[in-house]
């Protein structure tokens, strides 16, 4: 399968973060957007910072997506965000959850499936129907809670011979909290062409 | 290398990021984080010399670029940057590793970290360089910090009590 160029990615994923958008919005009851700022390409070792360094501690729930346009969707969080969000999903006041208990980790996972599913439906409507047509198979969402560097490396492994790694940053917002989260998804392999500089922002 | 910071007793901790090499004598200490890459510590105890690699893949393929990300080209590296340290090729030298680790869950066959491991096992072997501490596999993250001084190597994960000390 031929690699994906960074605006056809561009396309999709800004498709896919509208529905998104739309769904997280009904599900927390509240608006939320997610926004995709750039398809960008970053030297391996800035990559594995992107999201954080040293000891702080990252806590990421992801999604392989085999098919068309394969590769990793992670939401990422620091504590704090993550266990105010999986409050606000199971309708608890915030501060109520202080660990991630299973139940904690189900709320962010559930998030990563709306996320998934909106990516499934938008990579479907930018493939088309196809024999042709890789079918779109999603793992379920895993979660891992662990130091940046280590958790991002393990995102970008696939690209991790090439000189640079390909990925998407997103601003995901949610109105009326301190909510903080980032959205990223690392292609499963590098892309065709280098990224514009207006490839994917908005 | 990525950035050095003082530590509490006033030696100052370098940082190691993914693919680099460092090296460091006396009071220095390296440090790094780990998922499935592997953290190289080579050691000449009498002479308080200490080298890190964090090796991010098993081959090079004739790329080699940087030389510590990749087992084949980290080892002859690090070995190399260790003598020019000590002013001469006279380095008695012993090995601990720590990291590849499988980091995400739904990875088949054998993962990148025990392939990264197996490699350095080779490569150190070829070399004559013993393994004396390991900490690999698992499916969690490892920060490792190597003082040059001791020879010693603590191993800590997210929520691990203490460490572990190679």
């Amino acid at each position: 399968m031929p690699s994906p160029t960074a605006d056809r990615l561009a396309i999709v994923l800004r498709r896919a973060a509208d529905e998104a958008s739309a769904s997280l919005s009904k599900w927390l009851g509240r608006p939320t957007r997610i926004v995709v700022r750039e398809v960008t390409a970053l030297p391996l070792d800035r990559a594995v910072t992107m999201l954080g360094a040293g000891d702080a501690v990252l806590c990421v729930c992801g999604m392989h997506v085999a098919g068309a346009l394969p590769g990793v969707l992670a939401l990422a969080t620091d504590d704090a965000s993550g266990l105010a969000l999986a409050d606000l999903l199971l309708g608890r006041s915030c501060g109520t959850s202080t660990e991630w208990g299973e139940i904690e980790r189900s709320a962010a996972a559930e998030t990563t499936n709306i996320i998934g599913c909106a990516y499934l439906n938008a990579v479907a409507a930018d493939s088309g129907a196809s024999d042709e047509t890789p079918p779109l198979v999603p793992s379920p969402p895993w979660f891992v809670r662990d130091f940046p560097e280590a958790v991002m490396g393990g995102i970008v492994m696939t690209q991790a011979a090439a000189d640079a790694v390909f990925l998407t940053r997103t601003a995901f917002d949610i109105e009326d909290t301190a909510i903080r989260c980032s959205l990223v998804f690392v292609p499963q392999t590098p892309l065709q062409e280098g990224p514009t500089p207006s490839a994917g922002r908005t | 290398m990525s950035e050095s910071q003082p530590c509490r007793n006033g030696a100052t901790v370098v940082s190691i990021g993914m693919g680099e090499i460092g090296v460091a004598r006396d009071g220095g200490t390296l440090r790094t984080f780990l998922g499935s890459c592997v953290g190289l510590v080579l050691l000449d105890r009498k002479r308080r010399l200490a080298g890190v690699a964090h090796i991010v893949l098993p081959d090079s393929r004739g790329q080699g670029q940087p030389p510590g990300k990749y087992a084949d080209t980290a080892v002859p590296e690090t070995l190399r940057r260790l003598k020019e340290l000590a002013g001469d090729d006279a380095l008695h030298l012993t090995a601990k590793i720590a990291g590849g680790a499988k980091m995400l869950p739904f990875q088949q066959g054998q993962t990148i970290g025990e392939q990264n491991v197996q490699a350095v096992e080779r490569l150190l072997a070829a070399e004559g360089i013993a393994i004396v501490g390991r900490c690999c596999g698992g499916e969690h993250g490892r920060r490792l910090v190597v003082e040059a001084a001791t020879g010693i190597v603590t191993v800590e994960t997210v929520g691990g009590a203490g460490g572990t000390v190679l």
